[in-house]
């Protein structure tokens, strides 16, 4: 399937309809069957395929819809991670877990929501996975002797799962670590679990990794220097990093440092409903061309778009796509 | 009928409940009060109210359905403080006639129609008086500080200002050792009374950070806004030491992010006193299973309305028409800005609400206040109890939902001021509105904040104000919700 230069796409996640969410509420409220709230999701993410192909997306996600958030829905698949089924007051809520023992090697079943994703798109897909760092932050370990220890067993793992995934047929796999930037002390060993996590993977991959969506808001502020050199290691196709709100000033760490990645640039904001023009969205293209050569370039969201209203989601991607498609009829292409 | 006996006067209270008793059977037999009323009748005794409040001593409250017609239930709620045996029964006549629909008796002069509370004319006072404190304050011959219970501000205690200024020094040096502190830290005051509290806040920081030389003092920008540009000028010599880090801007407190959108997610801390009581608000009353929203309608009785005409030596008729005259601020109109001042201070005094009850049959079509929707209030109510009045806070709930986007991922909100923590806490008195000197008073539904700042990412913590023996006031402090 080849791709447009500047291909275009989502950072994982689609707008969180407010039904689904009180759907989910009555879900955990015991009010509706499991077997419906399949059926709702399977009827959300066919809605969120669609939405993103009318927007003229190239690169399409399922939208995450069955998540309850980025963590809960890996956890829950993990044989070795305790959860407290009662402690989560919101569906959203992080359940409290646990680990108390070492993780045994087994299939977490992500392959049926990817081949769901193929069954109803024809266009290029990408699947995201929430990566050991991240991971290895919401569990209490009570068993591995450090969070480096955790997190590459969690990665070991994942990688089996990664491994499945790329035969199934995922040829795109982005690994979301959003919280690199609030402990950027971790940096090395993140790194090292990145990589244990995609080795041998044969998919393209791509690593996001921002300041934090919780609730629509930044978790952290700061700047991405200090992922250099650390994460020139990575043995990773993309890194994708968001931008648009935080504006272009990181983008010359691609120059200083001269990374091997393709570059995944953030030019939607998604903590406001304030809706890009694609005039703006030019603008910052325009400005990672500076940097990176449009073959290297890919074009996104900041992060995921869970948090925004739907039109506001839909009206965003739609400026994304005319936005990129200014810069590529400047670029001949 | 359902006699609801709160414990507020205890004993005292207790007298009355024969009488009340007694009195309604008798306004029964007679016809005042249908017997399908009766049997949904809701009397709450011991409904105290604050000293300078907006209702009569007995007043009933007749619902509607939402096409308007009349609803057979009815709330009844007898001040114990002020009811006297001699007039209970004329007391409750009365609150019944206005509660009937058709020809009201013409012992009253409204000034506007019903309609929600938060856009009542009682808030025209309520601005007036801010935009004009002076006046008033020359007028009554003391500060809106004294006026207080305590006498003067709690947000002035010396040793909640050192507590204060210690636990943001300590998030400075975290986020310092952490390479996160940014070149600029953004400090907002909403609400800034006489600037007293800023500039003590400011003074222990300054030699907090001299004594263990973290430079941190330069790096503060501090904005001090409020909706009152009389009550800003005014607050300026208070911070005069610390001139070059202030800025001072008009600010509405219920929408702080309209003036200051270019500060979103950079502020470390938001704090305001005593304001979140003072914004426009409205009730909501849970009955049956069902929700009706309190309607209000400003009015002066006329036996006010004509001792204050002849005081003033306006012709009776013309009192509504000077009354927009002084809410526009027009004092001199009545022969000076004393005597102006003093007519307003008349009128404030004299000015009531009565109410009526209209039901919410479509809630997802209600207006709510941004930040709260029909799906959240469900879910509240859920832990509520059945039959019980509270306050949406309306004012309150917007301010604080245009108030989180400022804070940077580290910031935190802290609001000093009268909360209803538990909602089940509204089973057991009176919680406003009421007057203090020119302006509106109402606990704010803490409870209801809390669920609302929960879904927008904040824990919200209410620490009681420890520091002053008798203090009703609580501190709301948010921390980050992962």
């Amino acid at each position: 399937m080849s791709l447009p230069i500047l291909p275009t796409g989502i950072v994982g996640s689609y707008a969180m309809p407010g039904w689904l969410e009180r759907l989910k509420t009555d879900y955990f409220a015991r009010r509706i069957s499991r077997h419906d709230l399949d059926e709702i999701y399977d009827t959300s993410v066919k809605a969120a395929i669609k939405d993103q192909e009318i927007a003229g997306i190239d690169i399409v996600t399922d939208g995450e819809s069955r998540r309850d958030n980025n963590v809960d829905y890996f956890l829950e698949r993990f044989p070795g991670v305790q959860l407290d089924r009662s402690s989560k007051k919101f569906y959203y809520d992080f359940y409290d877990s646990v680990v108390q023992g070492k993780l045994p090697m087994a299939s977490l079943g992500l392959v049926s929501d990817f081949s769901f994703l193929r069954t109803f798109t024809e266009r290029a897909t990408k699947f995201c996975i929430t990566g050991p760092h991240c991971l290895a932050k919401r569990i209490r370990n009570k068993f591995y002797t450090s969070e480096e220890a955790l997190a590459m067993d969690l990665a070991r793992v994942m990688n089996l799962e990664l491994k499945a995934l790329a035969k199934a047929g995922a040829k795109f796999l982005q690994i979301d670590e959003p919280y690199y930037s609030g402990f950027p002390e971790d940096v090395n060993w993140a790194v090292k679990s990145l990589n244990t996590l995609v080795d041998g993977v044969d998919s393209k991959i791509a690593v996001h990794i921002c300041y934090g969506n919780r609730y629509g808001k930044p978790s952290w502020e700061g700047s991405y220097r200090y992922l250099f050199p650390a994460i020139l290691d990575a043995k990773v196709q993309q890194l994708t990093l968001e931008f648009a709100r935080r504006g272009g000033e990181d983008l010359d760490l691609f120059k200083e440092f001269n990374p091997p990645f393709e570059l995944g640039v953030g030019v939607i904001d998604v903590k406001t409903h304030e809706l890009e023009t694609a005039d703006m969205v030019a603008e910052h293209i325009r400005r990672a061309l500076e940097v990176m050569p449009a073959e290297r370039l890919y074009i996104l969201t900041d992060c995921g778009c869970v948090h925004l209203p739907r039109d506001v989601a839909f009206a965003k991607m739609k400026a994304m796509v005319d936005g990129t498609k200014i810069v590529r009829k400047e670029l001949g292409k | 009928m359902i006699l609801k006996l709160n414990h507020l006067q205890g004993k005292a209270a207790a007298t009355t409940a024969p009488d009340v008793i007694e009195t309604i059977y008798s306004l029964m037999e007679e016809g005042h009060i249908e017997k399908d009323q009766f049997a949904r009748l809701q009397i709450e005794l011991d409904w105290i109210q604050y000293k300078q409040n907006f209702r009569e001593v007995v007043i009933a409250t007749q619902g509607y359905n939402s096409q308007g017609h009349r609803a057979p239930m009815m709330d009844m709620h007898v001040d114990t403080r002020q009811v006297s045996p001699d007039c209970l029964r004329a007391d409750l006549l009365r609150a019944l006639a206005h509660a009937k629909p058709g020809p009201q008796p013409q012992d009253r002069l409204p000034l506007e129609d019903f309609q929600s509370m938060r856009s009542s004319i009682v808030w025209e006072f309520n601005k007036l008086y801010w935009n004009r404190l002076k006046d008033w304050e020359t007028m009554s011959g003391r500060g809106y500080e004294q006026a207080l219970p305590g006498g003067q501000s709690d947000g002035h205690q010396p040793q909640a200002i050192a507590d204060s200024v210690g636990d943001f020094w300590t998030l400075l040096r975290d986020m310092e050792s952490k390479n996160q502190l940014p070149q600029e830290v953004f400090l907002v005051e909403i609400g800034v009374g006489t600037g007293t509290r800023m500039g003590l806040w400011l003074d222990k920081f300054r030699q907090l950070d001299q004594q263990r030389d973290t430079k941190y003092y330069p790096k503060l920008k501090v904005l001090l806004g409020d909706y009152s540009l009389a009550t800003l000028d005014m607050s300026r010599p208070a911070v005069r030491d610390h001139a070059d880090l202030c800025s001072f801007l008009v600010l509405d407190a219920i929408n702080p992010l309209k003036s200051l959108s270019f500060l979103r997610y950079k502020v470390m801390l938001v704090h305001s006193t005593n304001v979140y009581d003072n914004l426009p608000d409205e009730e909501v009353v849970r009955r049956d299973g069902r929700l009706y929203f309190v309607q209000v309608r400003a009015y002066l009785p006329v036996a006010e309305v004509a001792r204050i005409a002849s005081a003033f030596e306006i012709p009776g008729d013309r009192m509504r028409s000077q009354i927009d005259r002084l809410l526009e601020g027009h004092f001199e109109d009545f022969g000076s800005r004393e005597r102006g001042v003093n007519f307003w201070q008349e009128i404030w005094k004299a000015v009531r609400l009565e109410e009526r009850l209209v039901q919410l049959e479509d809630l997802p079509e209600f207006p709510f206040p941004e930040g709260l929707d029909a799906g959240k209030l469900e879910d509240m109510l859920q832990q509520a109890p059945a039959d019980f009045r509270f306050h949406l806070s309306s004012g309150a709930l917007e301010s604080l939902v245009r108030t989180l986007p400022l804070l940077h991922p580290r910031g935190y909100l802290q609001v000093q001021d009268i909360f209803v923590t538990d909602i089940n806490q509204y089973r057991l008195g009176f919680f406003g509105p009421g007057k203090l000197e020119g302006s509106l008073l109402n606990w704010v539904n803490g409870a209801l904040l809390k669920e609302v700042a929960e879904r927008a990412g904040y824990d919200v913590h209410f620490a009681p104000f420890h520091y002053r023996k008798g203090s009703r006031t609580s501190i709301l402090y948010t921390t980050r919700r992962e």
